[in-house]
């Protein structure tokens, strides 16, 4: 390492959201009511290119917070605004609350966006883009999902009626383009001018169904043309898979990771690809670790691959030999510094680390 | 309705001179009495104007209590009781009777011989002032006067912090001071019993922040000193004596010890006497560990830490050196300070805050260009670098106090206004208590419900114990009695004696009600139905068949009497004393549902 930061959350998270600003956004997901959704400062050292050895603020500071009184699941900010959309069980719609750090440190409740509920709906996935205005794509299922203007509430886009599976996550690639991405690993493209056609991407490779997959796009935002970047797919099994959506008929390259088996399911699966490193990216939601692979040395063989880095941290936990081993929620990598990412687990530890290649190679 | 007055006269929505007013039962009381290290003027002392713009000090505050040695806590005191006035008692616990005059001292050479100010109070008032101070143990229950007393709880935090419990009859305020709720290399974590106080006051500073884990913290401390020790440079490490010292000494010695490190490190001259001194002094109030350990060996007798020499100061090679005052702002850490500034292997680690005009806070912000006396110029080539080690409660501390201590209401000072709204709402939610943040010279009003105590006479408590023993030991029992309310007093007697006190006579109240029943034969025969009919359904009840014809149903009477103008129908007169009321009620019924043919 080159740095490792270690705080503790009141309570455990599963997402890591930036915000305009360098700020970081956490939010429960207990059962009970009462979650808070805790937009934080990072300290200094963290938001400078260089690492700073000791410095008087090492802290996070709380700047706001929300009560929630349903778990958050997932959190999106949507941009160019100072509203935030939130999802979580028990069912598929999405809260909106308002920001307001200068006036007040709370985060208020705004208003709802209802869906219609069918049967066995669980929560949906967000997506965020601030295209003509403010738009949420959201939705639990491949049938059901929508583009919903945040501010009217107003429907933009609805998809066309398709299979009823499961969604794992959703991007918008651009203003008019959808990535979906469902839990059986298809993975699915549709245009939202052209509502009725729903185009399907890339299925995965002959695996037995038990397994529970999610992706990874890279963040449009460097002027890159975003259907160049290649989408990595995660199963809970370990495999990955890395696809160029302009070529769609194979795989741009595929590999196994080591993870321990059987997996403690699929709930905090997570892959990210690291935005300034080219070809890196990072998966979790296997254990208390936090693997980080090089994906220029693949091929489609779909061989075990060496990590080139593991984080441990959260294996290591305070609580040290009472009940379960921590798991590794949710990771992403920070926006500026190339090498550090956050990392949180589920029992509420918040890591930010900064590794150092072991090769040399920089 | 009952209340409690607070008014914070300083740390009411900032941080810096905690001075907060309560006024409980009558009783006024000053909690802290601190300085603001930010400002130079009057703007440094709190506000003791509002107290009382004619009146004496002395004659409104019944007490004033200092919870630690910080200056913010206690720096304003000597002002206060020499120079604005006040002659009535201080209380603190031992230790920070003990160090308070030593930081006072200390802080009064810089302002007067450093920096040439005038309004200040000078030693002997610092001496006049510690003449005034009761010092009390913790759990100790101190009687101010015949209604108020103060208590003080372990805050952790420094040496001697302690929270404090202020009560009057039944209404109480728990004030907190600064505390930490995480234990440390050398003192425990606050604690306080269930004690359900009326108000706590508690601080707030570091309630919005989510610390970086110790162990960060003190890795990269080591880290810094450890590189510094290796090319061979020389650190210095400002202290005060008491207080986060002897935390890095124990983190060093240990980081020694493991690492197999021969570089020496120095704690300045006269520095460890007086900190074991206190100390061995103050031993109950470190943490478990050390206490434990203290009788194997002192652990403030280092192996590798060893007392400082001047002339140290100028031997090659790498070395770590504790040194004070903690600012740099005179003696000896300044003198190392001067020697080893202009090597750029060398570094400064400051622990703590500093004060404005300080050589410390200077190098802090950035200057590298010092003027010493003499128009000498002190270029600063070695590394300076920044390490805060305080030790205060965050969100998660002051709830976890708030539920050891079962408030009714919580007021929070020591924070910013638009930072405080999320906690409040967080605490209000979470216990359902009222939660409030006033500035400085705005009052805040809690209303209290006081128990109000009541007597109650030997007699009526032996009469309801002889009823038998409770039917469920959980639940709270149904007592009947007579309130008093006589000469001030309050009692709760048995009605019989509360009439013969009162001079009453006791009113009997008889209901009688009358049953109609077709019944042609005499009355008498009636009379034996009746009898008949009762006696076999009430079995438990005691009924009897008076030689005059009517029936008793225990104390119950019953007689049949032919009606006025109908032969054919008997009326049967029930009657029965208030006491019996539900029985009559009951026989009313069944009667008034007619006699069985049989009998």
């Amino acid at each position: 390492y080159r740095d490792l930061h270690t705080f503790e959350l009141q309570a455990p998270t599963r997402l890591i959201e930036w915000a305009c600003g360098s700020r970081v956004c956490v939010a429960g997901y207990g059962q009970s009511d009462g979650n808070e959704i805790l937009q934080l400062i990072p300290p200094p050292t963290l938001l400078t290119k260089e690492t700073q050895g000791l410095c008087p603020e090492r802290d996070f500071k709380v700047e706001c917070g929300g009560f929630s009184e349903r778990p958050v699941y997932s959190l999106k900010y949507v941009p160019d605004t100072s509203l935030l959309v939130t999802s979580g069980p028990p069912d598929s719609s999405l809260q909106v609350w308002q920001v307001s750090a200068e006036d007040s440190d709370v985060i208020k409740s705004v208003s709802s966006i209802a869906t219609e509920n069918g049967t066995g709906q669980s929560w949906a996935k967000i997506a965020t883009i601030s295209a003509r205005a403010p738009w949420v794509l959201h939705g639990s299922r491949l049938d059901r999902v929508q583009i919903t203007e945040v501010e009217s509430r107003k429907n933009i886009y609805t998809a066309a009626p398709g299979g009823s599976e499961e969604l794992s996550g959703l991007a918008f690639l651009d203003c008019n383009t959808l990535l979906l991405c469902c839990a059986t690993g298809q993975l699915c493209l549709a245009d939202i001018r052209q509502p009725q056609s729903l185009v399907e991407a890339m299925s995965v490779p002959s695996v037995p169904c038990s397994e529970h997959w999610c992706m990874g796009t890279r963040h449009g935002d460097q002027g890159w043309e975003p259907s160049s970047q290649p989408v990595a797919r995660l199963s809970s099994t370990g495999l990955l898979t890395l696809t160029d959506l302009r070529k769609t008929s194979e795989f741009l390259a595929s590999a196994k990771a080591r993870v321990p088996s059987p997996g403690s399911g699929a709930e905090f699966l997570c892959v990210s690809w690291a935005p300034a490193l080219e070809g890196c990216l990072a998966i979790s939601g296997f254990d208390g670790t936090v693997h980080v692979y090089d994906t220029q040395s693949w091929d489609s063989s779909g061989r075990e691959a060496e990590p080139i880095f593991v984080h441990k941290g959260h294996a290591f936990g305070g609580a040290g030999g009472s009940g379960d081993p921590p798991l590794v929620t949710v990771h992403t990598w920070h926006l500026q510094k190339p090498r550090t990412l956050l990392s949180a687990a589920s029992d509420g530890s918040l890591h930010v680390w900064d590794w150092v290649q072991p090769c040399g190679k920089c | 309705m009952p209340e409690i007055k607070v008014t914070p006269l300083g740390a009411g929505q900032d941080v810096g001179r905690s001075c907060i007013l309560v006024s409980i039962a009558g009783k006024n009381v000053m909690l802290d009495c601190g300085m603001h290290m930010g400002y130079n003027d009057d703007r440094r002392f709190p506000d003791f104007s509002y107290i009382t713009q004619n009146g004496r000090l002395t004659d409104f505050l019944d007490c004033v209590i200092i919870s630690h040695f910080h200056l913010d806590h206690c720096g304003a005191l000597p002002y206060f009781s020499e120079m604005v006035g006040y002659d009535g008692p201080i209380y603190m616990t031992h230790p920070t009777k003990a160090i308070c005059p030593i930081l006072l001292e200390d802080y009064r050479k810089i302002t007067v011989d450093k920096k040439g100010e005038t309004n200040f109070f000078t030693s002997q008032m610092i001496k006049d002032c510690m003449k005034k101070v009761v010092a009390v143990h913790l759990h100790q229950t101190v009687q101010v006067d015949e209604e108020l007393e103060i208590k003080a709880y372990y805050a952790g935090h420094v040496l001697g912090a302690a929270m404090f419990q202020i009560k009057v009859g039944c209404e109480s305020v728990v004030y907190t001071g600064d505390y930490n709720m995480t234990p440390d290399r050398h003192l425990g974590a606050a604690w306080i019993d269930k004690c359900r106080p009326d108000l706590l006051i508690s601080e707030s500073t570091y309630a919005t922040t989510i610390r970086d884990s110790k162990r960060c913290r003190e890795r990269d401390f080591l880290k810094k000193v450890h590189e510094t020790v290796e090319r061979g440079g020389k650190v210095l490490i400002p202290v005060f004596a008491l207080g986060r010292a002897q935390e890095l000494c124990i983190l060093l010695e240990t980081f020694w010890e493991r690492m197999n490190l021969k570089a020496p490190i120095y704690f300045s001259t006269g520095l460890t006497e007086k900190a074991n001194h206190y100390y061995k002094l103050f031993i109950t109030w470190t943490n478990q560990k050390i206490r434990k350990t203290f009788v194997q060996r002192n652990m403030f007798e280092f192996k590798h830490i060893k007392a400082f020499d001047r002339a140290f100061a100028d031997n090659p090679g790498p070395m770590v050196v504790f040194a004070t005052p903690g600012m740099l702002h005179a003696g000896q850490s300044l003198q190392i300070f001067r020697k080893w500034a202009g090597n750029e292997k060398n570094m400064v680690i400051m622990p703590g805050y500093c004060v404005q005009g300080t050589v410390g806070h200077k190098i802090l912000s950035g200057q590298r260009k010092l003027e010493m006396e003499g128009r000498q110029i002190l270029e600063v080539k070695m590394q300076v670098e920044y390490m805060s080690f305080s030790a205060h409660a965050d969100a998660k501390g002051i709830m976890q106090l708030i539920r050891q201590a079962e408030p009714r209401n919580v007021l929070l000072v020591h924070g910013e206004a638009k930072k405080m709204e999320f906690l409040k709402q967080k605490i209000e939610q979470e216990f359902h208590v009222s939660c409030y943040m006033p500035a400085n010279g705005e009052t805040t009003t809690i209303l209290t419900n006081p128990c109000i105590p009541v007597d109650i006479s030997l007699g009526l408590l032996k009469r309801e114990t002889a009823i038998g023993p409770l039917a469920d030991a959980k639940k709270p029992k149904l007592m009947h009695g007579t309130l008093l309310m006589k000469d001030n007093s309050f009692r709760l007697l048995c009605p019989e004696q509360a009439l013969k006190e009162l001079g009453l006579a006791e009113h009997q109240l008889r209901f009688t009600c009358r049953v109609h029943i077709q019944d042609p034969r005499k009355e008498h025969e009636t009379g034996l139905r009746v009898y008949n009919h009762l006696k076999g359904i009430l079995k438990d009840y005691s009924v009897q068949h008076l030689p005059d014809g009517s029936i008793t149903v225990e104390s119950i009477l019953i007689q049949a009497t032919a009606h006025s103008e109908d032969q054919g129908t008997k009326v049967l007169l029930v009657s029965w004393t208030y006491q019996d009321e539900e029985l009559g009620s009951y026989l009313t019924s069944l009667l008034k549902k007619g006699l069985p043919q049989s009998t």
